[in-house]
């Protein structure tokens, strides 16, 4: 990895990992691997995520009850964990969607002038 | 915890395929299979902070870091034993004395008495001003409470009680019982219901309908087995027939003993329980004050306003007597009557007790304080390690809780014994002794202060360790650490507090030990030396005739004066210090209505050798000679010849010996005063009539007094013997040294006293403990430097001296401030003092005396150790 791509790359904030994890799971259960893939991969890469971090995050979520995981064969025939969103976790990804949403929009609007009254 | 294993086993599984993945997708991107394997580890991060982090979702880390703390904490206990034993032992002391004290408080003052709504029970008694002096209130009288029946309206309802006692016969052994001669609704304004029958009927107040009664739980099981069928059953008392109509509840307490009023005194035990019976037509509206009234308040209506109201009724019952005498009332809670005076010695006992868990602590943290350079070191490696000051003072905290728990486990099974013991050596009259024992809140109240005190003497300790510098910690060795001047302050401000507590509690035992002794050696007006006294009952039935009684007691003063070693015997009919018995006016030949300086006086029937027995002196005239028996003369006391006769010769005045009295007195002389009711209240003005004469006393009962040439208890069984010759039917009650009777009226001070020495010694012994242990920690810790000293040519004794002098400052300190607060306190305790000042300068002295030489000796072993040191062997000492 070189120190220019380190550059480009941003480190999660507190919190957001669980709402990717939720948004890549309404797309189908999927096992620990598969998630970690589909977030760099959806991310173009930006988002640098340690993939160890996952699994922590990923069991705060079944304690919650917003995902259950159960056993399933991978695409290569393995037999692995699968984790799939359950009903109340679907509704929490609705949920934090749009406060994540509010949050962007906001920081947004704070951020835009600030940038033209540099550029003035 | 199942489906955590479960959990952390399947994580294990999840990551060694998720790596396994990883590698493959970089073999496939083209790396060799080894570069694939450590870039998919790398991308993974640490595994066992992963997993690490994952378990911290599925556990309560502060519990296990608990775990971690307490087995830490026992391991460490475990290793110093003897620090372990004696704060657990100290800690045992203090929580175990404080829960049993704490007991009694809960059970005496905190828990409501046992009867219904009892915050609206208020005991009812009557003034009348031109008494007021000498009887500030008194029990209440039978008309008025009739009248109070019917007219007042701020009472939902009033009862009245007072104290009888009967011959059990027909039922195993002849048995004097006692109890309470009650209106019938006593139990309804009580809110007591039978635990078997009925209560009382309304119409059963009335003569001829009133031969029913209650027996109490515990005389019931005693005597009829708690056989059932008893109820509506007869029983025999005085040789009538009785109906039992209920069985009170095991749950039912009523004051005893003096609690309502020396005149209605209650037997320490009741019996049983009967209605009046009584026609109110015969009794005068202001006379015969013999009853508790207790009334229960309308739960609308405030005591001022029923005052405000029984005032205006009572001043129209005087109005309508025409004595010239006024009336007024006093209301007062029931359970304020009840606990009486008792309140504030408790609360005074309770402050003592919690002094002493105070310096416990104190020591505690002192000792926890010279162990903590010791700690410093692992503290300093610790923090060095990365652990948190927080998590330093935590674990620390941890240490002094568990410290606290085990001192609060034994302490609690100490209270228990603690308060079995106390219980029986509380004097039977004071309060709801009968009530203590160990509830809910007790526990509470164990557990809180368990904790409380971890904390206090844990916090300071644990502060100094977790903000120790790990650096200097770490220099050269925890031993060489130079002890800060702030830390030795610390510690000296403890002791100095310790000192000060201490003393404070020795000035108070004091007081209350010097005002025992006073008391104790006050002038009674009698003696008790060589004196015995029994109290006798004659069975009514075979008693009818008033020259019955009165040929036995003269057979038996006959029998008894004949015995070897008695020098004088005589009757009177009620002993000092056991109570009032007839207190009425002394109404002056000439001036038929009292006056408002008439005098209230107690009187007493006496046979001839009373005052010599007594060792009652005679001041003017003669006593009651055999020939006066039944002769219309009386003796009195001095302030009744100072008071009604001022500056005039009382021998030969007339006067009516009360309100009833139809036939004059003459006086024929004058005895010393004597200590009537308690040898802390002033004499009271005494009047002994002949026991012969036919004024209204039933006569049948008497206390016989003998004086011994000897020991006094050596000739009881002659004493019995004579008495059951004249007639074995009659039954002795209390057979015993007068001194025996002396120390019992003053059996709640000694209580009071010996539990405040008990606790003022533990502190001074605490005191004493911490002070041993600072000073002998200073002179180990400065051992080099004392060898240098020496080794440059210091003497011992200069030594000695500096090390006293050091060890004594905070002493001399803490004992100043002690005496300090003592003469502050002073105010507290005063009414709790007899014949000693609060700031009583010999008590104070000799306090100082004990608190100095204690601290000095505390200093001076290990000051002496300190000297026997080598110092080479010092110099060398690393």
């Amino acid at each position: 990895m070189s120190t220019r791509e380190q550059r480009e790359r941003i480190e999660l904030l507190q919190g957001t990992l669980d709402l990717l994890i939720l948004r890549t799971l309404r797309l189908g259960p999927a096992h620990g691997h598969a998630i970690a893939k589909a977030i760099e991969f959806r991310s173009d890469d930006v988002l640098q995520v340690e993939q160890g971090s996952l699994y922590p995050a990923l069991h705060r979520l079944i304690k919650r009850g917003w995902i259950s995981v159960q056993d399933g064969t991978s695409e290569n025939n393995r037999r692995a964990k699968f984790y799939r969103l359950t009903a109340r976790g679907r509704r929490q990804l609705d949920v934090e969607t749009s406060k994540w949403q509010k949050l962007a929009g906001a920081i947004a609007r704070i951020l835009k002038p600030a940038e033209q009254g540099g550029e003035s | 915890m199942i489906r955590r294993k479960r959990m952390m086993e399947d994580l294990d599984q999840d990551i060694r395929d998720h790596l396994e993945m990883e590698t493959q997708d970089n073999i496939e991107r083209g790396m060799s299979p080894e570069e694939a394997r450590y870039a998919a580890l790398r991308k993974f991060g640490n595994v066992t902070r992963v997993k690490e982090e994952t378990r911290e979702v599925w556990t309560f880390v502060w519990l296990e870091q608990l775990f971690q703390d307490v087995r830490f904490g026992l391991r460490m206990l475990r290793k110093s034993p003897g620090f372990t034993a004696v704060a657990v032992l100290t800690l045992a002391l203090g929580i175990g004395a404080n829960t049993a004290i704490f007991s009694i408080v809960n059970s005496v003052l905190l828990r409501p008495l046992a009867y219904r709504e009892a915050q609206q029970l208020y005991l009812v008694r009557e003034i009348i001003p031109e008494l007021s002096r000498t009887y500030p209130s008194l029990p209440a009288n039978l008309p008025n409470f009739r009248v109070w029946q019917r007219e007042c309206h701020s009472f939902a309802e009033v009862a009245i009680v007072m104290s009888t006692g009967a011959m059990l016969t027909g039922y195993g052994e002849a048995e004097d019982i006692n109890g309470g001669l009650a209106s019938a609704n006593l139990f309804d304004v009580l809110g007591i219901m039978p635990e078997l029958g009925r209560t009382f009927l309304p119409q059963e107040d009335t003569p001829g309908k009133d031969h029913v009664v209650m027996l109490t739980n515990s005389f019931w099981r005693d005597r009829f087995q708690g056989d059932p069928k008893i109820v509506g059953r007869s029983i025999t008392l005085d040789h009538q027939p009785f109906q039992v109509v209920g069985i009170l509840p095991a749950s039912f307490r009523f004051p005893k003993g003096d609690q309502f009023s020396a005149s209605t005194g209650f037997p320490l035990r009741a019996d049983y329980f009967k209605p009046l019976g009584l026609d109110p037509a015969q009794f005068s509206p202001l006379g015969e004050f013999d009853y508790a009234a207790i009334a229960r308040l309308k739960p609308e209506t405030s005591a001022r306003q029923a005052l405000a109201e029984l005032d205006v009724i009572q001043a129209r019952i005087a109005k309508d007597a025409k004595q010239g005498l006024g009336l007024r009332a006093e209301i007062i809670p029931l359970e304020s009557a009840v606990v009486g005076t008792a309140r504030r010695g408790l609360l005074l006992l309770l402050a003592g007790v919690g002094a002493v868990l105070l310096i416990v602590c104190l020591n505690l943290a002192n000792l926890l304080l010279v162990r903590a350079p010791g700690r410093l070191r692992e503290a300093g490696i610790r923090t060095a390690l990365g652990a948190s000051r927080a998590r330093l003072a935590r674990q620390l905290v941890t240490e002094s809780a568990l410290l606290a728990i085990l001192g609060g486990v034994l302490g609690i099974g100490l209270a228990y014994f603690g308060l079995r013991w106390l219980v029986a050596v509380a004097p039977a009259n004071l309060p709801r002794m009968d009530e203590v024992h160990v509830d809910a809140r007790v526990l509470w109240f164990t557990v809180f202060i368990s904790m409380l005190t971890g904390i206090l003497f844990g916090a300071l300790p644990a502060w100094r360790v977790a903000h120790a510098e790990p650096q200097q910690a770490l220099k050269a060795g925890a031993v060489t650490i130079t002890e800060g001047r702030p830390a030795r302050r610390l510690r000296e401000s403890l002791i100095g507090f310790e000192v000060g507590v201490g003393t404070l509690l020795l000035i108070v035992a004091g007081l209350l030990t010097t005002s025992m002794v006073r008391l104790l050696g006050v002038d009674k007006g009698f003696s008790t030396e060589h004196v015995l006294a029994a109290n006798i009952t004659l069975p009514p039935w075979s008693y009818t005739k008033f020259a019955q009684k009165q040929e036995f007691y003269e057979n038996v003063l006959a029998r008894v004066r004949a015995l070897p070693g008695v020098k004088s015997a005589g009757w009177i009919s009620r002993l000092p210090l056991q109570g009032e018995e007839k207190v009425d006016n002394i109404y002056v030949a000439g001036q038929l209505t009292p006056s408002s300086q008439a005098s209230v006086a107690n009187y007493r029937y006496v046979s001839p050798g009373y005052f010599e027995s007594m060792g009652i002196l005679l001041r003017r005239g003669r006593l009651i000679e055999p020939a006066d028996r039944d002769r219309n003369v009386a003796l009195i006391s001095e302030s009744v010849a100072k008071k009604v006769w001022p500056g005039e010769n009382p021998l030969g005045k007339q006067f009516y010996p009360g309100s009833d009295e139809k036939t004059l007195a003459e006086v024929i002389g004058v005895v010393a005063d004597i200590r009537t009711v308690a040898l802390d209240e002033p004499p009271l003005m005494m009047v002994y009539l002949p026991i012969g004469c036919a004024r209204p006393w039933s006569g049948s009962y008497s206390s016989l007094v003998v004086r011994a040439a000897v020991a006094p208890s050596a000739l009881a069984s002659a004493v019995r013997g004579a008495i059951q010759s004249v007639d074995s039917g009659v039954p002795i009650r209390h057979l015993e040294p007068m001194s025996e009777i002396v120390s019992e009226s003053v059996g709640v001070r000694r209580f009071q006293m010996g539990l405040a020495s008990l606790f003022a010694i533990f502190a001074l012994l605490l005191a004493a403990l911490g002070i041993y242990g600072v000073v002998g920690y200073s002179v180990a810790r400065r051992r080099q430097e004392l060898g240098i000293r020496m080794a440059l040519g210091a003497q011992g004794s200069a030594l000695r001296t500096l090390i006293l002098l050091h060890g004594m400052s905070p002493v001399v300190v803490g004992w100043a401030s002690g005496v300090l607060a003592a003469l502050v306190a002073g105010r507290v305790i005063r009414g709790l003092l007899f014949g000693v000042s609060a700031q009583d300068p010999l008590t104070i002295a000799s306090v100082t005396f004990v608190v100095l030489v204690t601290a000095a000796l505390a200093c001076y072993i290990p000051a002496r150790r300190a000297m026997k040191v080598d110092p080479m062997v010092a110099l060398r000492y690393e």
